[in-house]
């Protein structure tokens, strides 16, 4: 048993040290930005081969359709059997490299992307990969057939027409340029895995229910019990010879934040651990040959003001108290043994375009000291008519531990800052997006994700006057203008400029009351070479398990 | 007796479609959206009006209730229980691989209650009210008042960080590895047999104290028998006929114990599986689970009944 005392100090050091270095980390990143065309993963020099790999992550999807799906269910078990056309290196998560492509280029006015596709590569069913696979690939996620949504669709709106230049160039022709990272970043995502066009004629363009399609990845299905585990071989096909690494994968079906994840990882039953709660983190972090890493999740955790159904809360200024009411830091703390979180704001508060971390933290909303947001607060409900406060708000709260927890905490803070009454209603997951749709509630929290880090993928999906997960039905003329902008403008420095304007705008005018940004915990048993997530954004890009060994 | 054992078979199907109409009917009225865990909070956010009415049309929850609910009773009636409408794994599968492991639990768990509570039971009666009485009467409300699934979260933490102990992470059963089987299905049993132990301790030892006062255990002491004999030998089998229709209810709680038991456990029993089925909405499961649930608490209560014949000779079926 590994000792669990901590005294003050080491704590304090510790604590320091883990601050500082995500601060740095969190500020150096460049996401979406690095590209290197010469990176294709290569085995390390003092790798050695074989061995099984055991693996703890959420694996019971609902489907199998990687391209349909949206959560970690699909990505934690399937990814390894697939490959992306460009990817996140696991080196840093960040920088993006080739994979099926080997080499590309975008036309001087972004409107056009070539993509050059590696020869002598072979689906698992031994077919061989051509261009007529990455088109029907992305025709599906541009355009996906009746009954079939992909969430991603969004991010290549504007893709006009997919061009197979020979069966191994592929043209993609843009009716509007778009940001270089922003479109790399989305080719690059991992749930764009490229799958052959037979399977998708085959089966009508639907893959829910189709388990074992097969995939150009460096690990093969071999068998899979549901909710247990899914069981994978090293491909000895795989194109990028001397990968993988490991001959074996046991990916077992540990719900994320869950006991049984914490305690299969603490008792040594798996390797890696993937989404661990902080209780069993923390004390995996104090085990001798053991690392315990954290990292960014492409989460915000939100409530929501229903602009709609309810006249006060249509309000700008009230809104804006309602932001300026909550202790951030507080709420953070709150979660602390249930879920890692971090404050931030509108942007994802790692993000190189964002307010800084220490700017952030001399504005009123985020300050540790919250009297004079609360200050300000009340002036606004003042100002807006409603000094009295408001009563009777109807709260919906999803049906998870880290959301009844806030739902508490900021049911209690609205009363005392604002004197905002309301009732807490507690829903089951799949309800709370019923009624979310529906508009059916005054105040509502839960989480919400993105595909990509980029502002202009959560200014669409987030703040859109469309947008899907824009719950509060919110809109803001200047705010939509501004991001169609952002969307558009080409150069970086002048887009930092916009988007902190944008920041400004959403500030004054919340479209959702941001709650914290979501960490994740990983950990692993020394033995396991080759993978830190330290510096990732989220749990969806780099999930290939190619380069990685076991001493 | 055929006509008691027609009257019953009819009862048990009538109380069976009951259920099936009544897990029907709520499972299409709760709200909340099956297509939330089939899309996707993402995707399910980005679905038209278009695609719902295909992917319901797909699922086959398009279909007037009625015709959905004659199409799974033809379904069962033919042997068919459908598939998990996520995986299109079948519920068949499911029960077959996990249900032999909730029945263990289920089994083991009764056996221990028994073991457990009989000689409590018989040890308080001996002596009402004296120590050994009190302390076991104490016990028993403990058990009764303490929450399986919470117990069961302590054994868990305290073996993880005591001993750095985790029971198997996967399903193994009996017939392929007796003692990884043994070591996933103790603990919710043990957890589970003692909670349904306290209440057989209770009931023993108070219809032990009302058979001993009866005239055929007076005259067994008057014979001169040990008490020990005058107990085990006239007095509880005269007192056991509550007590093992108290173990047929009882087999409802560790049916319905065993669902949060197992999650606390993290054991991939039945009772996971339905947990699972809940949270995703995987209406075909859930029906089907919990009318199998509602077949084997009815089976054991009809035979218990008819077992009561066979330790009373003096009941007859008519």
């Amino acid at each position: 048993m590994s000792d669990f005392n901590v005294d003050r100090r080491t704590f304090l050091k510790r604590a320091g040290l883990a601050s500082a270095g995500a601060a740095v980390a969190g500020r150096l990143s460049r996401p979406g930005v690095a590209a290197a065309q010469d990176a294709t993963v290569r085995p390390d020099p003092a790798a050695k081969r074989g061995g099984t790999l055991r693996y703890g992550i959420l694996n019971a999807p609902a489907h199998f359709d990687v391209h349909q799906s949206g959560t970690v269910a699909n990505i934690g078990p399937q990814s390894p059997m697939y490959d992306t056309l460009i990817r996140r290196s696991p080196k840093d998560g960040q920088t993006i490299i080739p994979d099926l492509a080997h080499k590309w280029d975008v036309s001087p006015d972004g409107k056009k992307y070539t993509f050059h596709l590696r020869k002598g590569v072979k689906f698992h069913d031994g077919a061989p990969f051509t261009a007529d696979d990455v088109k029907a690939t992305f025709d599906r996620i541009t355009h996906p057939p009746k009954g079939v949504v992909i969430p991603r669709t969004p991010l290549f709106a504007t893709v006009g027409e997919i061009v197979v230049v020979d069966p191994h160039t592929i043209e993609f022709r843009m009716t509007q340029p778009r940001p270089k990272a922003y479109m790399l970043g989305a080719f690059a995502s991992g749930w764009n895995v490229i799958v052959r066009k037979k399977t998708l004629d085959d089966n009508g363009g639907n893959l829910r229910q189709v388990m074992n399609y097969p995939g150009t990845g460096p690990f093969r299905h071999v068998s899979r019990q549901d909710k247990e585990v899914w069981i994978q071989e090293r491909n000895p096909d795989y194109w990028n010879k001397g990968l993988p690494l490991v001959d074996k994968l046991e990916i077992y079906h540990l719900p994320p934040f869950s006991p049984e994840l914490g305690s299969s990882f603490l008792s040594g039953k798996i390797d890696y651990a993937r989404l661990l709660d902080p209780v069993s983190w923390r004390k995996a972090k104090t085990m001798p040959g053991v690392t315990a890493a954290n990292f960014n999740q492409s989460v915000i955790q939100a409530f929501w003001t229903n602009t709609v159904k309810n006249k006060a809360l249509a309000d700008p200024k009230v809104r804006r108290a309602i932001h300026l009411a909550m202790d951030r830091p507080t709420l953070v703390d709150v979660v602390k043994d249930t879920a890692p979180m971090q404050v931030g704001g509108f942007v994802y508060p790692f993000h190189e375009m964002s307010t800084p971390r220490a700017e952030l933290e001399k504005k009123l909303g985020y300050q540790a000291d919250v009297k004079p947001a609360v200050q300000e607060g009340r002036r606004l409900m003042k100002e807006a008519g409603y000094a009295g406060g408001l009563k009777n708000l109807d709260f919906v709260v999803r049906d998870i531990a880290s959301f009844k927890l806030w739902a508490v905490a900021i049911q209690a803070m609205l009363k005392e800052h604002l004197n905002i009454e309301s009732n807490l209603r507690v829903v089951q997951t799949s309800v709370w997006f019923d009624e979310a749709a529906a508009g059916n509630f005054d105040l509502a929290i839960s989480a919400i994700v993105s595909s990509l880090m980029d502002p202009s993928d959560i200014f669409s999906a987030w703040y859109g006057k469309d947008g899907p997960q824009n719950y509060s039905r919110w809109t803001n003329p200047a705010f939509h203008d501004l991001a169609a902008q952002i969307e558009r403008e080409l150069d970086d420095s002048k887009r930092k400029a916009m988007v902190r304007k944008a920041e400004d705008i959403l500030e004054n005018d919340p479209p959702l009351i941001p709650v914290a940004y979501e960490q994740i915990y990983d950990a692993w048993y020394n033995k396991v070479h080759g993978q830190n997530p330290s510096t990732f954004f989220g749990i969806y890009d780099v999930v290939r398990w190619d380069n990685v060994w076991l001493g | 007796m055929r006509k008691y054992l027609a009257r019953r078979a009819v009862y048990a199907a009538v109380t069976l479609l009951g259920v099936s109409l009544s897990i029907f009917v709520i499972l299409r009225v709760l709200p909340g959206d099956p297509l939330v865990a089939i899309l996707g909070v993402e995707g399910h956010a980005r679905m038209t009006p278009a695609d719902r009415v295909r992917i319901m049309a797909d699922l086959g929850l398009s279909d007037p209730l009625p015709v959905q609910y004659g199409r799974w009773l033809g379904d069962i009636a033919a042997g068919r229980l459908g598939k998990s409408f996520f995986r299109g794994d079948t519920v068949a599968d499911l029960i077959a691989h996990r249900g032999p492991i909730s029945a263990e639990i289920g089994v083991l768990a009764v056996v221990i209650s028994w073991l457990v509570g009989l000689p409590v039971g018989i040890l308080s009666a001996f002596k009402p009210n004296g120590v050994p009485d009190s302390v076991a009467r104490t016990i028993s409300v403990l058990f009764i008042a303490v929450p399986g699934f919470w117990l069961g979260m302590l054994i868990v933490l305290a073996l993880l960080f005591w001993f750095g102990y985790r029971a198997p992470i996967l399903i193994v059963h009996a017939w392929q590895d007796p003692w990884q089987n043994l070591q996933i299905v103790i603990g919710p049993s043990i957890v589970l047999g003692l909670a349904q132990g306290a209440y057989i301790a209770r009931m023993s030892r108070s219809c032990l104290l009302e058979v001993i006062g009866d005239d055929f255990v007076r005259t067994a002491r008057a014979k001169g028998l040990r008490e020990g004999l005058v107990v085990m030998r006239h007095a509880l089998p005269n007192a056991l006929l509550p007590v093992i229709t108290i173990s047929g209810v009882l087999l409802g709680f560790v049916l319905g114990g065993s669902v949060a038991v197992e999650q606390a456990f993290g054991v991939p029993g039945l009772g996971r599986a339905l947990v699972t089925a809940v949270i995703e909405r995987d209406i075909i499961v859930v029906q089907n689970l919990v009318l199998l649930y509602a077949v084997i608490f009815v089976a054991v209560n009809v035979l218990v009944d008819l077992s009561y014949a066979w330790l009373d000779p003096r009941i007859r079926y008519s």
